[in-house]
């Protein structure tokens, strides 16, 4: 074994900053990565002295905003309802897409099958699926959870399928040479590559339906975030619409990050074997 | 040392191979030969080392030996039953060890170990229990609740061969399976691997590119020419790896039968 730390600091008694910026715990990843919101944030206020409230309200008027819709349960009730709505349609695509993902990637002559139909579907917009259901469906729910689902199933499709099809050919040989049958094979292989395609697709369709719920509320529903986004914009209200786009955008946040902390937790396995020390 | 095809070693014949031919065609290509009239047998016991030119076939007759391929004509027969039912009526009778480690990276060492009990059903209780016994045996006791990814590449192979041994199979398969690793570790093994294998009474073919090696852990040498054809078969003497002068004329011997039979096959091909 080399010892590399003498090296390391001679290295740092030849250049001093090099040691000084290692222990510098001002610039931690986390305060690094909210500078540019720092920024963002001075900018707009910035604005908001030298324009009106209704195009750029003061930061103090935004942040009062969101204290009312979290302290309101009128209001926050409508942005757990459209919560709800993003959870019910990422998990429902999980539990539909899955299987499907695993039999296309089991059998060419399926994905055969499947696959034309899942590429057009993806290829058709959001919006033209949220004009077909407000035609087709009369329930709000079943048109925001029909939306939501035909735009997360392919992107899951695909993630489960690419991973069934990535599994190394020299594994299932290994496992096929101690005599496994087809369930083993799925249970004791083929599973653990799918539930890293099930936190892929499941990161990928919360951005997704977090993009999408607010328009299909828009146009489908009259309850949701969608409905009071459409409220503010009638009143010229821009720090409740931005307080409400806040919102949305720390519900993606919290989702991928507890999405991203059951992976850590689930695929223990992978981290280590990426570790880089 | 003598050429006959068919001979065994004493004992009664657990592999019975014979005029086995088998052939692919790759995708966008014509018909790939890989086994043509291939005839031998090994007895219980036997310790059959096969040396040949890469691509001879040599791990597609190991994928036929387990039942994952079938036969164009020929007949395999594995202690006196076709070998599709040997494989039904005895799950885990043949372990094979590859080159790759082919550990599943998300389990322990011992889980890995016991994978092979956990397919035949055996208890969780047991089938652990029984895996870090081999890790045990293989050196690997400090280790079990270690993932792959935090082995060396000498100790992931030793879980690889403690996992064909866990299932406690009649025949082991080894497919080139010291040849990925650095000399000095690739020869500590082969000695444990030798220790454990007569220890256990199994009788293994080893599939090698090295002749030394096969010569150390074989008492039969069967050379192939491609497609997979026996085109020699040389009886090995106790303690021959220390005969540096009985070494070099098996290497001669090999040597001369995998180039006669490389003229042969151009001959043939262009006749």
């Amino acid at each position: 074994m080399v010892d590399v730390q003498p090296a390391t600091n001679a290295l740092e008694k030849a250049i001093p900053v090099l040691g000084e910026r290692r222990n510098n715990r001002l610039f931690t990843p986390w305060v690094s990565s909210l500078l540019p919101f720092v920024f963002l944030a001075a900018l707009w206020q910035g604005a908001s002295y030298y324009s009106t409230p209704f195009l750029f309200p003061g930061l103090g008027k935004i942040a009062g905003s969101i204290w009312t819709i979290l302290t309101t349960w009128d209001l926050l009730s409508q942005g757990l309802l459209t919560w709800a709505r993003l959870v019910g349609a990422v998990l429902i695509s999980l539990v539909l897409g899955v299987p499907i993902g695993l039999v296309m990637g089991l059998s060419p002559r399926v994905d055969h099958f499947i696959r034309p139909l899942v590429k057009f579907f993806m290829g058709v917009p959001a919006l033209n699926w949220v004009i077909i259901v407000v035609i087709w469906f009369a329930n709000v729910e079943v048109r925001i959870a029909f939306v939501l689902i035909v735009l997360c199933l392919p992107i899951t499709i695909f993630c489960v399928y690419d991973s069934v099809r990535s599994i190394d050919r020299k594994l299932t040989d290994m496992l096929l040479s101690f005599g496994a049958n087809s369930s083993q094979h799925i249970h004791l292989l083929m599973w653990p590559f799918v539930k890293a395609a099930v936190f892929t697709s499941a990161k990928l369709n919360v951005g997704n339906t977090v993009r999408t719920v607010i328009v299909a509320e828009l146009v489908g529903a009259p309850l949701g975030i969608g409905r009071e986004l459409d409220m503010a914009k009638n009143l010229f209200d821009m720090a409740n619409v931005l307080a409400w786009t806040l919102i949305m955008v720390a519900m993606a946040f919290v989702m991928t990050n507890t999405i991203e902390f059951l992976e850590r937790h689930t695929l223990r396995w992978r981290g280590q074997s990426h570790a880089t020390g | 040392m003598h050429a006959d095809p068919q001979s065994v070693s004493g004992a009664r014949p657990i592999i019975r191979v014979r005029h086995a031919c088998k052939s692919f065609v790759p995708f966008k290509g014509r018909s790939v030969e890989a086994i043509r009239d291939l005839t031998f047998d090994v007895a219980a016991s036997d310790y059959v080392a096969i040396v040949g030119p890469t691509g001879a076939g040599k791990s597609v007759l190991f994928d036929c030996l387990l039942g994952l391929k079938t036969l164009d004509s020929g007949t395999i027969q594995i202690d006196g039953t076709q070998v599709a039912d040997y494989v039904r009526r005895k799950s885990g009778g043949i372990a094979r060890i590859f080159q790759e480690d082919r550990l599943l990276p998300w389990l322990s060492a011992t889980d890995n170990v016991a994978l092979g009990l956990q397919i035949r059903g055996v208890p969780e209780k047991e089938r652990r229990a029984q895996a870090r016994d081999w890790l045990e045996k293989v050196g690997l006791g400090r280790f079990a609740d270690a993932l792959p990814s935090e082995l060396s590449g000498g100790m992931r192979q030793r879980a690889n061969i403690a996992r064909a041994f866990a299932i406690r199979p009649d025949i082991i398969l080894l497919d080139e399976a010291f040849s990925a690793l650095d000399e000095i570790t690739a020869m500590k093994l082969r000695s444990d691997f030798q220790t454990l294998a007569h220890a256990q009474k199994m009788t293994f073919l080893i599939i090698t590119h090295s002749i030394e090696e096969a010569i150390f852990l074989g008492n039969r040498i069967l050379v192939f020419g491609s497609p997979a054809r026996l085109v020699h078969e040389i009886d090995v003497p106790p303690g021959a790896a220390e005969d540096r002068g009985l070494v070099d004329s098996i290497r001669a011997e090999i040597r001369q039968c995998i180039s006669a039979s490389g003229r042969d096959d151009i001959a043939s091909r262009q006749a």
